[in-house]
Formats: C-alpha cells, structure tokens, sequence
C-alpha cells in the first residue's frame, strides 16, 4: 500500500507512475472517473473533474468505489478534503431527472425538492420550463432538453437523462467482415457509445475512426447524417462504407456544396450546413430532413459554433463525435461533452502505437538559424507580420529541400500554412501543390498518383489537415502551421501514422526558425503529443545540410 | 449577623481539623488536583483550609467537575446537613435515568471520593458535609431558588403572618417571635401536605407557571412583585401564587420559586436525568494504521505549508496593519500561494506566528517577515519541525478560527491581531484531545461526531460557558485535522503523544516520543526526479533540501500534494541562470538527480536559454569615468595609483568603477585630473532581492499554560504547610541555633545543599543575612525553592519565613 503506483496531489490530479508493476492495474480502476491530461513516457497525469466524476456515476461507479480505488493505489496518504470532496460532488449527480412523462412528455423530476427549488430560481433555467406538475416535477419544453442539461451542469447538479432516444427511421445497416475484422478498440469504442446512448470517442488519427463510426451505424440499424470536414473527406466516408459495410452507392447521399442528395445514409460538411444566405442557414432543414436514428459528427474538436447550437435541439438522438484531439484552442471541449455527451472511449497514443495499431513516429523538430540579413528584417517586421516572416523564411525552404532528399525512396508529404511558400516548395521540389483552390477532382487525381506512388512528394496546404486517407506516406514535413495550434500538429502527425504496408516507422518533421516566435509557436503546438508521449527530437538545420 | 460568623468560624474549624487529619499523601492529591491552593504556599492547614473554602478556588474547581459529581455535590448542598452516605445515594438515585444499578453504585462511591479527595466535601460516610463556601458558591443548586428562610427574610412581619395565615399556620407562632415568622412559614413551606393543597387550588394557568419555573431557572420577571394579596382577593395566576407563598417577590419585578416548592414540584427529584456515566461518543472507528498515516500526510503537508509561507514572506514580506495583524489581502494572497481555503492559511500564519517563525518587523510600519528562530527550525527534521509547530498550536491562546469574523464594534477580525486571544482555548484543545485520546480502541481509534465530543464536552465541564465552547470545540476539530494531529477525525499516535500523559510531566520529555512516532511514518526525502520530454520533472514524494530548493528554482511547481510536479520553461531556466547557474551545472545537475535520461528537449531548453541568456550584460557599478578622449582613460587605467579603484574599461571612452562616486571623485583628484561628479541618472543600479530578516529573536509571550504541578513541588508545598501548621499550633518556642559560625559555603554547594534537603525532608542549619546586614544563624526546614527565595520553616523563629538566596552565607547539617 505504501509503495502504490498512484499520487495523489492536492489539485486533484494524479500522478501514475507508468513503470510500476501496478500501473496497469491502477489505471484500469481510476480510468472511469479521471480524465487522463498527459501521457508522456514516465508519470502520467489524470484529473479528477466533477464532468468525469459523474460520468462514472452516470456509468453506475459510487463514491466508495472511486475512494476506495484511490486509497488502495496511492503511495501516500490521500487528503481527507479530497476524499470528502469527492463523496459529495459524487451525491451531486441523480438528484435531478429529465424523465419521458406519458402526458407531459419531457419533465425534469427531483428527489430532492431543495435542489429542485434552486435550479428553478435561477434567471437562465425558468424560460426552458413548462409548468410545474407537483412538488417535485415540472415539464420542459422538448426542444430545450439539451440547453438545460448544459445549465444544470454549469449549476453544478447534473440531471440524470433517463428520457431515452428515438429509434429513428430504421435501416438495416451490416458491416461486411470480408478478409478484416474489427480490432478490439474499435469494438469497445463502438460498444461504450452505444451503452452510453451517446458521446465522444477519442481514438489517435490512423486508428481507424471511419470504421468505429460503421460499427455504431451497425449497432443503431437506422438512417445516419453524417457530418465531416470537407467534400474529400465525405467521399473518403462513402468509399469506406461502402467497402466496410452491407451499404450500397445507392443508400449513401452525399449533401455538399455541389450534390445535394439526402439518402438512408447521408453525409454532409460542415460548410454546407452553416452556409447562410441572407442571414439564414438555408441547409438545417437537412437535420430533420429524415427521421435520422444516428448523427455521427467527425472530427468533432472542429465543430463550428452554429452545428454547437443545432445540436442542442437535437439530444432525443443519438450522437457519437469522433475526434484524436480533444483539445480545442477555444477551450469548448466542455461543450462538446455536454452537447455530443461525454467521452466514451479514449486511448493514448503510445498504448496505440505499442499495439501495432499505428505505426511509431519519429518527432524531428529542426532548427533553422536565421542568416543575420533575415535576423534584422524579422527584428523589423510588424508584429502581426513576424510569424509569417520567420515562418516562411529562404533558409527553411533550403532545409526542407535536403530533408526530402534524405528520403529519396520514401512517400513525403510537405505541409504548410502559407501558399506561397508552398507554391515556393513545389517548384523547387518539382512537386504538386494542393490548396484550396484546387478543384476536388484534380485533388482527388493527385491523392490516387501519390497513393499509386506515381507522384513520390506532395505539397498540400491545411485544406489536408484531416481525414484524408494518405496510407503510404512515411513522412512528413511541417514548414508553417497555424500559430501555436496543438490539435493541427496533432492531425498532421496523424497523417502518417497509419501502419505502413513494410511495418516499417514514420518520420514527422517540423521545420523550425531558432530564436523567433516560430519557435515558441512549435513548443506550444508540439505540447499535446509531449504530452502524449512523442518526444520530439531536435536537430540542427545545418547538420542536415551537412550530411547532404 | 455576628451568629453567621460564627457558624462559619466554627465549620472552618472543624473543616480545618478534618483536613489536618488527611495524611500527607492525601493532601498532595488535592494540592495536585488543586494546584492553585498552594500559590503561594499556605503558612498552615488553617490557611489552606480558608483558601480551599475561598469562593474563587471553589469555583476554579467546581469548573472541573463533571456533570454527575456536580450533581452529586449539588444534591448535598440542597440537603440538610451532614448527611449519611446511603441516604446521599438514595436522594441522587432518584434522579437517575435509569436504575440504581452496580454501575451508578460504583460510580457514586468513587464520586463521593473523589469529592472528598478535593476536599469539597468532607466528614466520614455517615457524616458528609460540604466544605464552607460550597453553598455560597452553588447559590441555585440544580437550578433550583433559594429556600423560603432566605427568600422571605425580606418581608416584613405583617406580611409574613398574613401568609402563615392564609396557608393555615397558627397566629400564635407568628406573634411568639419577631424572626419566627419567616420560619413558620418555611415550616409550613415544608409540609408535603400543604403545599400539595396549596398547588391544588390554584388555577391551571398559575400551575403552569409553576411547572416552566420547576426544573429551573426558579426565577422570573412579573410587574410589581411585591404586591401584597390575599387568597381572597387573589385574580391573577401570578396573585394566586403570591398570595400562597408559592412565589416569592425578590425585587420589584422579579420572584422566585422558593426551595421547598421547586423540590415539591420536582416530585422527590433534583435532578431530571442523570447520567452517572458520560453520554457515549458517537462516531466512526478508524483503523489505527490508516489515521497515523493520514495525519503523517496532513503534518507533512502543514509544515510544508508554514515553510513554503515563511519562504515567500522572506522575499515579499507583507505589512502590519496600524492596528496590528495582517491584512485580508495579504491573508488571501497566503491561502492562493499555499493553495488552502483561508481559514486554513489563517491558522498557518497564526501557529508559525505563536511558534515565533514569523514576527513584525518593528513596531510602526513594520513588516511580517520571519525570524531568526525560522532559520534554526528550517534546518531542523520535519519530525521536530512538526512537534514545535503542533505543541505550539496546543498550547497557543490565540484562536485562528475568529479571522474574518467581526468584533463587538463590527470591524473584521484580521490574522496576527492582538484581539485574537481566548484564554480558554489552550484548556479546550487539552480537553477535546483527551477526549479524542480515549475514545475507542487502541487499534481502531474513533472518529467522534463533532456533535458528540461538544455534547461529551458539555457534561465533562457544565459549569464551563457553552457557547464560546463548542465554537472552539468545532474550531479545534478541524485545525487538529488540518495540522495532523489528527487522521479521519481520530487522534493519531504522533498527536496522542503530544497531549500529557499526566499532569506531572512536564514539556520537554513528551515531545521527544511524538517526534519518533512521527518520523517513520514521513516519506523519505527523495534525491531524484523524473524528468519527463514534456518538459515536466515529477518528484515522487519530498525532495533533499539541496534538490528541491535547485527545483524551485529551475523549474516552476506545477501541483503539490505527495509529489511535486515541475514544469521546465525560458522563464525559470531564465531564473536559475540569473541565480548564477551556468548552463553546464544544470545539465549536470539534471543528469545527476534524474532517473533515466535527461530528455533532449530539456536539455535543448537549457542550453538555447543560456545561448542568449547574458548576450546582453548588465552589471552594476558605483560610480563611472567618461571622457570623450580614449587617451585621458588610458592613463587612467594604466595608472598604478588608480588600482584600489578598482576600474573596469567598459568601452573607449568609459570606465565604471566600485568605489563610490565621491571617492572616485577625490581619487582621480589626487592623480592630478580634474573630474567633476555627475548627476546619477543614467547610473545603472541593480537591486538584489533581499532575503530580510527581524532584528532578533521574537518576545516570544509564552501564554500561561498550565501543564500541571511537578511532583517535587507538591510534596515540598504539603510539607511546608505541615511544618508550619506544625509550628502554628504547638507554638512551640524556638529553638536556639547551634554556637559558632556556619562555614561559608559556595554559592552553587550551598543551593545544591538546600535542594537536597527538601527532597530528603531534612532539617539544615544555614547563616544568613538578615535584612540589617546582621549575620544570623538559624536552623531551617527547607519547604520550596524559587525564583531566587528559599521557603522554609525556621526552627530558630518558629515560624515560616522567606530567604534570600544571597544571603545565605552557608550551610552546614545540625549536629544531633
């Protein structure tokens, strides 16, 4: 007991001493009711947060198993505070209840009339409600049944959903295991949603979301929006149904900003529903369009604020948001949980790595040294200026250059921010340039060659950040990103993480100017992946030009 | 009147005589239970007598008295005396809640011993008597008023006949005597009989009235009281009480139930529901291993948390409001540092202020900061450090549970100020400990509920004010738990041997066992982190001094608790670099104290600080030279006269210097140049952070804590009162002191001589200068020595007398 593997911190963070012989043990107990923060390779850190406490309540764990739990692993003795703390934040959850009602319909109940009077004082809740039914119920308007449970958490008395969904418009939905299966997590994952009704699952980039999200439209059996990035992305969905499940090209619509088909199964981007004309989203009708029993949402951590308010109007469904990152620069990773549901099913990098699921990676971050003529024009730049200056400099298109030759047998990806450096890159390079302006087909056309190997380097803006199936590349090259975005350094790593055909690793490097705001950006961005357990190298740019 | 005194004198006597028969190791108990009837030491048994029966020391010990004993001796002050022993305990036995069983049985004997033993009551078992003064003391025993002799002394003799009238005594008694009227009516006050006549025919409101004035208190306020009905003409409730006696008027507007009607109404009863055993505690029983731990934690914690303030009050000490104390803003900045709720962070200021760790820095406008003595306790084991900040809290009069409340006049109470004393808090932490150190097993301590120690509490000392008790009750709950004394709400080994394991030990030998306890139960002090590639070093538990003060250096705490998390950034490597670190030392450092591998990135971190860390410089210099002529300063530094200047070429045409500017000044004159001084702007200053410090050692106000009476003193107080009581009452003529000088003696034989004889009892023959500068020999029985004064009975003046220590020349043994 005394040599536990967990330490408890008056924070209410705990720290899990990864090499110990407990660790997995311990984790596997604390798993339910602490969010795990960071991953890096010695002392992992998890949170307990009054979200993750009653989550493990909602998922039928009570304070004396979450006490229990912590007493039993922890080296040293747990704060009484803490224990308390957590016993009532724990008795917090269930005292309220949004409930079905068989003639008012949705009323939110308490068992505790105190409680209930409370909430109902407050300015924000009372024009949510219907009238009071007695003492201790009082109807909600059905419309409102997401709003008010985002408020009561924010009051700090969770309600207890116990309304149920609606089956929505049944479809017969099969996945087709014909020479693969569905791998463990994937199965978990799809499973915890479904147990949970709705929510978050949070799986590395490579690890094959598309298929959990085919595996919870197998479990729902009925018609399904889907929401993705962009238009690639969409097809990308629709050829993976198709492959992965009894779907045919018929059942599958796609709603984009060309094609606007709605089907049992329909997939839509995210710009074409918060597309306004005159002030009007002209494409939300999409979402009552069919009686939807599933809306999946990838990519979720970049879900815009006006998808955030539609779907508050639409918690009878059932929702499932995928995403690798849950973090948002925006800090509303709070919404997501309380608007798509909490997180179902989560899974560190490293533990994916290690299982073969996604190839390993090698984290290179090389750094440039300004010449002294670039040193004083950047000294000079205007503030607003200075990122894209030291960002785009000469000296890292000569780097990234000898980088590319390093790999001469190698698929390569070059991702930037600012298209004329990468107009710059692919010239040099003699390589393909992808941005947005580049029509979907001819998109489309440069994916397959790089895939068939036909083009060996590709240059694409952050129009690839995501969901673009890229299998061969191997390595990476990140000249320019948005400012100090964790999530983007994230998804571009996560573009060659899928596990290569020769088992062999991938390389991610980040170009890097020394002494500039480029390189403070790059500490931030490389923070969720330390924190995930990458540890990035760092070499200097003149070495690589060396060994050239 | 001069009867009263009497009765007095006469008690006394026979209450002296009685305590002049108790032997010797009985009156050390008392003086030891009773410790304030020797302070002074009484000349004789009849001094100590008067002084056991003195209202003050009565009431000092009756405070002490648990509810039943208090019962008990209340019981015996309502009844005639003396009073047989079995006819007590029949009397008390009615009161009970339950049945007379062996329990109440065995409890009542010891109480009646225990009650002699204080000499509250004395007289054999068929004979128990209060002292005198026990009566006076207790005037409403068990809330019941005075009886009738006293209440209606005041009425006057037509009045007194009209009642004995009305109740249906007889006129001649009345006309007999001009005091006999009062007695008649208590007479008749006294008759079972009448008085339930007398109850009976009163209206039913006027019998309620009797019932809410039954169990006490018997007072209660009505208009003009004193009114003068009769049964005839009595309307009112209130009248027809009046009129029968069964109120009595005490002022204008007040009345009280007289005695013999309170005890009627009470049905035979004094007390209501008596207990003669405590109410249990209720609570939870805690396994033993699990609280020690807990609390080792929470002390852990808290003496990390006084240093961690003491620390920042070294480099940013906050100021002393003009009234004294801290102010609420510094408070609340000291609870965001230590990451505790205020009242937490209130009481780590108060104790490390009590402890002398920090103190004002002077009077007017003066500073907290620490002292000396933190320096001395930073240095010292956690375990001790522990021991002096947990003995100084139970000890301290000051109560950190008021800051943030408001006083009488509605200002904020605020940490540090003088106000925020309870002489009674020290006596109520001892006690609720004690309580805590006996509730439950030994191996699965109880958690008492906070209600059940204030109700235990309540029972222990009734006499004790209830209101200031049981917030100081709650206040010593939580801050036991906070500091460690305490686990899960159950004292701890470490905290139990803090508390005196009986009253005659004294400080120093008990804090030691609470140190070793403590120790083995603290984690072991760690010289390696783990360093982590996202730029974090966790500490598993607490670090070497040397390490963790690198840390805090190098690295910004990210969370604390059983292990620290440090985060590495420009700003803190920046720091250590500023601190004089070099680059390579840190690396060094990092390498040697980590468990695996320094990170690349870290170590990146380290060395891409300290590559632009000092590309620009700034130093400090006191004075500098310039001159628009480089050649001029060339001959300056070339100059051998110019070498105790201590001159640094900064540029062609500057030099800086460390001298002062008007020593530079007056040098370079000397070397025949023509400086003139300029204006200080542009002269670069660089203030240090000062780690400041109080001029002294703190006036440290020790509160006076009583812990209790050392043995050798108690037999030497019970001797020197039988010495003298001895010479007091055989008036026994002096006795010549031997011929011949006493050899001088030095002055350390001579009181290790004296300090001899009272341990052993032995008489000595001493010289000694009388006040005229006489030398005198006497032959002397030492009693006590203090405070420079030797207390002995002289032989030679058969009497007790007082000696200088100074004086005293010599001292020798009496020759047989």
């Amino acid at each position: 007991m005394a040599d536990g593997p967990l330490i408890v911190q008056s924070d209410k963070t705990l720290l899990l001493e990864v090499d110990h012989d407990k660790a997995d043990e311990c984790r596997k107990a604390i798993a339910p009711f602490a969010e795990l923060e960071r991953a890096p390779e010695h002392v992992h850190t998890y949170r307990i947060t009054p979200l993750a406490l009653w989550n493990a309540r909602a998922a039928g764990h009570d304070a004396e198993q979450v006490i229990d739990a912590l007493i039993g692993y922890s080296r040293y003795p747990v704060p009484h505070a803490l224990l308390v703390d957590i016993a009532e934040t724990m008795a917090r959850y269930g005292r309220l209840r949004l409930e079905k009602h068989p003639i008012h319909g949705l009323v939110l109940t308490s068992t505790d009339r105190a409680v209930l009077e409370e909430v109902l004082r407050s300015k924000k809740i009372q024009p949510l409600l219907g009238e009071r039914l007695d003492g201790d119920a009082v109807a909600v308007h059905p419309s409102e049944r997401g709003n008010i449970k985002q408020l009561l958490l924010k009051l700090g008395w969770p309600a207890e959903d116990l309304a149920g969904y609606v089956d929505g418009e049944h479809h017969p939905i099969a996945l087709a295991e014909d020479g693969w299966e569905l791998r463990t997590y994937q199965r978990e994952a799809a499973e915890a949603f479904w147990h949970g009704g709705s929510g978050v699952v949070v799986l590395p980039c490579g690890a094959g979301k598309t298929i959990v999200g085919a595996a919870a439209m197998a479990q729902a059996k009925a018609t399904t929006l889907i929401l993705v990035t962009n238009t690639v992305s969409a097809h990308q969905w629709k050829q993976e149904l198709i492959r992965r499940t009894s779907l045919t090209e018929d059942e599958i619509g796609e709603y984009t900003g060309t094609k606007k088909e709605i089907r049992p199964v329909t997939i839509a981007t995210y710009q074409v529903m918060t597309t306004r004309r005159q002030g009007v989203y002209r494409h939300l009708e999409l979402f009552d369009a069919r009686d939807w029993g599933l809306i999946i949402y990838d990519e979720v951590h970049l879900l815009p604020a006006p998808i955030f308010r539609m779907t508050a109007d639409l918690q009878a469904r059932r929702r499932v948001g995928l995403t690798a990152t849950l973090v948002r620069e925006d800090g509303r990773e709070g919404d997501v949980f309380s608007l798509i549901g909490p997180k179902r099913y989560d899974a560190p990098w490293k533990e994916m790595e290690n299982q073969g699921w996604i190839a390993p990676a090698d984290c290179v971050e090389v750094r440039v040294t300004l010449t002294d003529d670039e040193r004083l024009a950047y000294a000079m730049a205007d503030s607003e200026e200075r990122y894209r200056f030291c960002a785009t400099t000469p000296s890292k298109t000569r780097v990234t250059e000898a980088l590319v030759r390093r790999h001469p047998d190698e698929q390569v990806l070059i991702i930037g921010q600012y298209i004329d450096q990468l107009d710059e890159l692919g010239e040099h390079l003699g390589a393909p340039v992808i941005k947005g302006e580049t029509k979907v087909k001819e998109r489309e056309r440069l994916f397959q060659a790089f895939r068939d190997k036909e083009i060996k380097v590709l240059v694409v803006s952050k129009v690839a950040n995501f969901s673009i199936d890229l299998p061969e590349a191997s390595v990476a090259v990140q000249v320019s990103g948005t400012f100090g975005s964790r999530q983007e350094e994230a998804q571009r790593l996560g573009r060659v993480l899928r596990p290569k055909s020769g088992g062999g690793g991938a390389r991610f490097y980040s170009v890097v100017s020394r002494d500039t705001v480029d390189q403070e950006f790059a500490a931030h961005r490389q923070r969720f992946l330390a924190e995930q357990g990458y540890a990035y190298q760092i070499i200097d740019a003149d070495d690589v030009l060396a060994g050239d | 009147m001069s009867a009263v005194r009497l009765t007095i004198d006469g008690m006394s006597t026979e209450f002296s005589e009685w305590l002049r028969g108790r032997s010797d190791e009985q009156l050390r108990e008392l003086v030891v239970l009773r410790p304030e009837l020797i302070t002074p030491v009484p000349a004789h048994v009849e001094g100590l007598a008067g002084r056991a029966s003195s209202p003050s020391a009565i009431g000092r010990v009756l405070d002490r008295l648990d509810r039943f004993t208090f019962a008990v001796l209340e019981t015996l002050t309502v009844l005639p005396s003396p009073i047989a022993y079995r006819s007590l305990r029949s009397q008390v036995s009615k009161s009970l809640q339950g049945p007379a069983d062996p329990v109440f049985e065995a409890r009542f004997r010891q109480t009646v011993d225990r009650l002699r033993t204080l000499a509250l009551v004395y007289g054999p078992d068929r004979a128990l008597v209060p002292a005198p003064g026990v009566r006076e003391v207790l005037d409403s025993p068990a809330g019941l008023g005075p009886p009738a002799v006293e209440v209606f002394r005041h009425y006057h003799a037509e009045r007194l006949a009209e009642l004995v009238e009305d109740l249906g005594g007889s006129h001649s008694g009345s006309d007999s005597g001009s005091g006999g009227g009062k007695e008649e009516l208590a007479g008749l006050l006294s008759d079972r009989q009448i008085l339930a006549r007398l109850v009976e025919e009163v209206s039913p409101q006027a019998r309620s009235a009797l019932d809410e004035l039954a169990w006490g208190p018997a007072g209660g306020r009505v208009p003009n009281a004193r009114r003068e009905v009769r049964v005839a003409n009595a309307r009112s409730p209130i009248e027809q009480l009046l009129a029968r006696a069964l109120l009595a008027a005490t002022g204008e507007e007040s009345v009280v139930l007289p005695r013999e009607v309170g005890l009627f109404l009470r049905d035979g009863r004094i007390h209501r529901d008596l207990t003669p055993l405590p109410p249990p505690l209720d609570g939870t029983a805690r396994d033993r291993a699990l609280v020690d731990r807990t609390a080792a934690g929470q002390a852990f914690t808290f003496t990390r948390a006084v240093e961690e303030l003491c620390e920042r009050w070294s480099a940013d000490p906050p100021g002393v409001l003009r009234g004294g104390g801290l102010a609420v803003r510094d408070l609340k900045r000291a609870a965001a540092l230590l990451d505790l709720p205020e009242w937490a962070a209130g009481l780590i200021v108060e104790v490390a202020h009590a402890a002398g760790l920090v103190a004002a820095s002077g009077a007017v406008d003066g500073d907290w900061m620490p002292t000396p003595v933190y320096d001395a306790w930073k240095v010292r084991s956690t375990e001790d450090r522990w021991v002096t900040l947990a003995s100084t809290w139970l000890t301290m009069d000051r109560v950190p549970g008021m800051i943030g409340e408001r006083d009488e006049r509605d200002r904020l109470r605020s940490a540090l100020h003088p106000d925020l004393r309870r002489p009674a808090a020290p006596e109520v932490r001892a006690a609720t400990l004690a309580m805590l150190a006996t509730a439950g097993e030994a191996a699965s301590p109880l958690a008492p509920t906070p209600e059940a120690v204030r109700e235990r509490l309540a029972w222990e000392q009734p006499r004790r004010r209830v209101a200031q008790r049981d917030r100081l009750v709650d206040f010593t709950l939580r801050e036991a738990e906070q500091i460690g004394v305490t686990g899960l709400g159950a004292l701890s080994g470490h905290g139990r041997a803090l508390l005196p394991a009986d009253p005659g030990q004294d400080g120093a030998s008990r804090t030691a066992p609470a140190a070793e306890l403590l120790a083995p139960l603290l984690p072991e002090p760690l010289d390696h982190v783990l360093l982590q590639a996202d730029l974090t070093a966790v500490a598993p538990g607490p670090l070497t001094g040397e390490l963790s003060r690198w840390l805090a250096l190098a690295a910004d705490v990210e969370s604390t608790g059983g292990a620290t998390v440090y985060r590495f950034c420009e700003g803190s490597i920046r720091r250590a670099l500023d601190a004089g670190q070099g680059a390579d030392e840190m690396l060094a450092m990092l390498t040697r104290h980590s468990a695996t591998p320094v990170p690349q990135p870290l170590s990146y971190l380290v060395t891409d600080v300290a590559r632009r860390h000092g590309r620009m410089r700034v130093g400090s210099a006191s004075a500098y030279v310039r001159c628009d002529d480089p050649s001029v300063l060339d001959e300056v530094m070339a100059d051998r006269r110019a070498t105790p200047l201590r001159l640094r070429r900064l540029a062609p045409t500057v030099i800086a210097s460390k001298t002062s500017r008007a020593t530079l000044v007056d040098s370079l004159r000397a070397m025949g140049y023509a400086p003139v001084a300029e204006s200080l702007d542009g002269d670069v200053i660089v203030t240090q952070l000062d780690v400041r410090r109080t001029e002294g050692p703190p006036q440290l106000r020790v509160p006076a804590a009583f812990n209790g009476l050392d043995a050798e003193v108690v037999a030497a107080a019970v001797r020197a009162v039988r010495a003298g009581d001895a010479a007091h009452r055989s008036r026994r003529k002096p006795v010549d002191a031997p011929d011949g000088q006493v050899p001088r003696s030095p002055a350390t034989a001579t009181i290790g001589a004296l300090r001899e004889a009272i341990r052993q009892g032995t008489q000595v023959w001493i010289g000694y200068l009388d006040s005229q500068g006489n030398a005198t020999s006497r032959i002397l029985e030492p009693a006590r020595m203090e405070g420079g004064y030797l207390t002995a009975y002289d032989e030679t003046r058969a009497a007790v007398h007082r000696f200088a220590l100074h004086r005293i020349t010599g001292v020798a043994e009496v020759q047989a």
